[in-house]
């Protein structure tokens, strides 16, 4: 069991807490580096603001990019295929 | 309901359900085949739409399973980015003793609408900056929120390659905004 960590490991630690829950020792591990790394403790809350902005997508009801003219073209005539009786 | 419906949903709903498909596809090619398949599938279970969600609701569910199967389809195509590229720039970030090669900078903290928007713009470019299956299991997870597990068994990814992904894809976002508005001139 490794109680020391270094920052590579400790952000990979980081990231991983992103997707699952770590281990007791893992954890351990990983408060202790954040709690003295200030490299680490903003890497943390940059990936977590990363995932904040990347979901409140709202933006998207907006936007005014959309299907270039062609490909709604395309797609009609594709409907209208299987829209034939 | 009539055969004008499926015209009058591209009309209504089209340019939003490209938008959705864009921004985890990271292909226009690719979100136009979404949208496509989605409005076929939406026309041939249209019986099965109860009306209790609203239209767009519902045809964004259809959307989300169009996407990871198309994602899945690209995967078996062309396979998983090669792993010595990434791993070279991943050891880039890293001194050999594990510390980070440079200091991290801190972001501003935004609050504004107009800069929250211009810094969505700033990640999506850096996603698509991503090689392509990179992007798309990225934003599976930090778009869409799909679970990591369901991710991996979806695509028919083992669960050490899509972790590796993933962390590599957030270790690369977080160099590209850094050097891209990120770190902030308003902080």
């Amino acid at each position: 069991m490794k109680w020391r960590v270094n920052c590579r490991e400790a952000t990979e630690l980081f990231s991983r807490t992103q997707d699952e829950r770590l281990h007791l020792a893992d954890r351990v591990a990983m408060r202790m580096h954040l709690a003295i790394c200030r490299n680490c403790t903003r890497f943390a809350r940059q990936l977590q603001d990363m995932r904040r902005l990347l979901r409140s997508g709202g933006a998207l009801e907006d936007e005014t990019a959309g299907l270039s003219a062609d490909a709604r073209q395309r797609i009609e005539t594709e409907l209208h295929q299987k829209l034939k009786p | 309901m009539n055969s004008l419906d499926a015209h009058a949903w591209l009309a209504d709903h089209g340019d939003y359900l490209f938008r959705v498909a864009r921004r985890q596809l990271h292909s226009d090619e690719l979100a136009e085949d979404a949208v496509q398949e989605t409005l076929l599938a939406a026309l041939a279970a249209q019986s099965r739409y109860a009306g209790d969600a609203s239209l767009r609701t519902w045809l964004t569910a259809i959307l989300k399973h169009k996407i990871v199967d198309l994602i899945r389809r690209q995967v078996r195509e062309t396979g998983l980015p090669r792993d010595e590229d990434d791993a070279e720039a991943v050891d880039l970030l890293f001194q050999q003793d594990g510390h980070w090669a440079e200091p991290l900078k801190p972001w501003g903290n935004p609050q504004a609408e107009a800069e929250l928007g211009q810094l969505r713009r700033v990640l999506d470019e850096c996603a698509d900056r991503l090689k392509p299956v990179m992007a798309q299991v990225f934003s599976l997870r930090e778009v869409a929120g799909m679970e990591t597990e369901e991710i991996c068994k979806e695509l028919g990814i083992t669960p050490t390659n899509c972790w590796v992904l993933l962390h590599r894809a957030r270790l690369f976002m977080r160099e590209c905004l850094t050097l891209n508005g990120f770190g902030g001139t308003s902080a």
